[in-house]
């Protein structure tokens, strides 16, 4: 019992960081209608950016945080602005294999700069945690699954209470009412996508605290990104966070019920996917089919 | 461009082809059937085995772009997975020839390369393509990345160590002519479809699914027989590596990148048309391979010319370089600009 105990709050800690991963994927689904094949490499340059201050600068991963956000967002921004507005108007293929492409170009530039050696951050606090009962709580993945609930509250709060968010979401709605009420829609697609590589440079920093990463590391993020917006719904700040934390206590679940269960991790997302477009395609809390 | 200077192109095209498929036989001259060591004999060969090499692969590619092409180019569905049957047509072929497992001679092996994908591409296909738009992309993305983690994971299979189907000495030249041949059998399916009852199904479901329905296409059965026959094809080319490459693992047979260079090589060659993903695939194809050759640091750096080739071709020459050099519009500044303007915002 305890054991089981064990794993749901490992599953809900780890959904925590599925949360923190997915919520600028589906605010940059939702809006611009792009399925970014280079989440996961942005995941990792918020990893390796967080691993680097802390081995070069001493800092503390939690504190390089807003650093990741912000470098990320610059990242994101320019991406979009300069490249991906290109095609925003083109078949989805064309969206598609571009963010693809540029995922070929950031994970080999990761390659390049850091080797494809094993990194991990490991501050003082690292295998400390508490104990509640007869279940043990690491500190940092508890410390993680806060960041990634303040992460979504935030982009709720961009979205539903800012002059930007309601703009963000104008476009989404209609892109050409919304330029015809003086929205420059080159800058809120950059800003959009700004904002998702933000959030997937801060996951990338509690992932790269969790875990040892490497440049490849961050191609199941995207899938298990998708998986999770599908899970919850497209187009909420909520649902993405039930689905997150649905998906993280299925995957830990799944995974202590199968030998060598941790070699699955993409089969497992993969089989969710399909129940749920099976099943129950708008996702558990969306309204509508898309 | 006039019919003479077609033609012109048409004979120079044929030219080259029976030249690259006459050539591989200057590979095996009696000395090599005797066991002779054809470099030491001191001949001067017009083909050596790395040029042959990167003939096979080139040859594979143009299978793997044209059975997308059915799917994806024909059909409109972005089919982000093809690998899965490239994968899963190797294993078959793998599993069969295995000394320990099925035991059976490749030429037998051969022909049920194709029938394991297709049958699983009928299986998974009815849900599947029952998605639109990004759903199904991940979709089929999804299924190839989960594929072969299954194999992998599973010890029958061989697991991560993979399977070794028994070598075939000095046969550089069969395999040659086995993917030529299945490339030419992927064009002549390509080409059939093309001028079929089915194939103006196809497109019809490409250019408006509902439209197509009501005028009484039957989708699903259409949209199925196109993954399942683009399947069916990739499988072939798969069955085909495991026994030219003698070691297949999840690896090598389910690179995501397949996926991508495929759906690239038949989008920059032209998605739609017969020949636009040979085209694509050959030139691409000869690049990757090129930059690839390099070796050492070097990899790094071709993989990131590959991203850049993706995204410029994605950019600039959205409609592909058969609509670029052979349709309406010349070779100009003016055509980049114009499907700029198109796309961006």
């Amino acid at each position: 019992m305890s054991l089981f105990a064990q794993q749901l709050v490992l599953g809900l800690l780890l959904g925590g960081v599925y949360v923190a991963v997915a919520i600028g994927f589906s605010l940059v689904w939702g809006v611009l209608n792009i399925v970014n094949l280079a989440h996961g490499a942005l995941v990792m340059l918020g990893a390796y950016l967080t691993w680097w201050l802390f081995t070069n600068a001493g800092m503390d991963p939690f504190v390089s945080l807003p650093i990741d956000a912000v470098a990320l967002f610059a990242v994101g921004y320019l991406v979009q602005r300069i490249l991906i507005n290109r095609v925003i108007r083109a078949p989805l293929f064309f969206t598609l294999l571009l963010t693809f492409g540029i995922n070929l170009i950031a994970v080999n530039l990761i390659l390049l700069l850091f080797t494809s050696d094993f990194r991990a951050v490991a501050p003082s606090y690292a295998g400390s945690g508490m104990t509640v009962g007869a279940v043990e709580v690491p500190y940092i993945r508890l410390a993680a699954f806060a960041v990634a609930l303040l992460v979504a509250g935030a982009i709720g709060f961009l979205m539903n209470r800012t002059r930007i968010g309601l703009a963000i979401r104008a476009v989404g709605a209609d892109r050409d009412a919304a330029q015809l009420v003086g929205i420059d829609l080159r800058h809120v697609y950059a800003l959009t996508f700004g904002v998702g590589a933000a959030a997937a440079g801060v996951a990338g920093g509690l992932i790269g605290t969790i875990y040892s990463i490497t440049p490849t590391a961050g191609e199941p993020y995207t899938l298990q990104a998708f998986v999770v917006v599908i899970l919850g719904g497209l187009g909420r700040v909520s649902a993405t966070v039930v689905g997150g934390i649905l998906f993280g206590l299925i995957e830990v679940l799944a995974q202590t019920q199968i030998p060598q269960g941790a070699g699955w991790a993409n089969a497992i997302a993969f089989a969710v996917l399909v129940l749920v477009l099976v099943l129950r395609p708008q996702g558990i809390m969306g309204r509508r089919p898309a | 461009m006039t019919v003479f200077r077609r033609r012109l192109l048409l004979v120079a095209l044929l030219v080259v082809t029976a030249v690259v498929l006459v050539l591989p036989v200057t590979l095996t001259p009696p000395a090599a059937d005797a066991g002779l060591d054809p470099e030491s004999l001191g001949i001067d060969f017009l083909v050596n085995k790395s040029i042959l090499r990167m003939e096979t692969t080139i040859a594979m590619f143009i299978v793997l772009a044209t059975a997308w092409n059915l799917i994806g180019g024909l059909t409109g569905y972005a089919a982000f997975g093809n690998v899965a049957f490239f994968g899963l047509g190797a294993y078959t072929v793998g599993m069969l020839t295995d000394p320990e497992r099925g035991h059976l001679p490749f030429a037998l092996a051969l022909p049920l390369a194709p029938l394991v994908p297709a049958l699983f591409a009928a299986l998974v296909g009815l849900p599947l393509l029952r998605l639109r738009g990004h759903y199904f992309a991940i979709a089929t993305l999804g299924m190839g990345v989960a594929i072969g983690e299954v194999i992998k994971n599973i010890d029958l299979f061989g697991g991560s160590t993979g399977l070794f189907p028994p070598i075939f000495r000095r046969a550089d030249w069969l395999f040659f002519y086995l993917m030529a041949g299945a490339a030419a059998l992927a064009v002549a399916t390509n080409w059939l479809v093309l001028r079929s009852r089915f194939g103006y199904g196809l497109i019809a479901i490409r250019e408006n699914e509902e439209a197509a329905a009501v005028i009484g296409v039957n989708t699903t059965l259409h949209k199925v027989a196109a993954f399942v026959l683009a399947a069916a094809l990739t499988g072939l080319a798969g069955g085909i590596f495991a026994q030219w490459n003698s070691f297949i693992n999840q690896e090598n047979v389910f690179p995501i990148e397949y996926n991508v260079e495929m759906i690239l090589m038949a989008i920059a060659g032209g998605a739609g048309t017969l020949f636009g993903p040979l085209a694509g695939a050959i030139v691409l194809e000869s690049l990757i391979l090129w930059l690839a050759g390099m070796g050492g640091e070097v990899a790094v750096l071709s993989q990131i010319g590959l991203g850049l080739i993706l995204a410029i071709t994605i950019i600039f020459v959205p409609r592909g370089v058969v609509d670029f050099f052979g349709g309406q519009s010349a070779l100009s500044l003016a055509h980049i600009r114009r499907s700029l303007r198109e796309t961006s915002v």
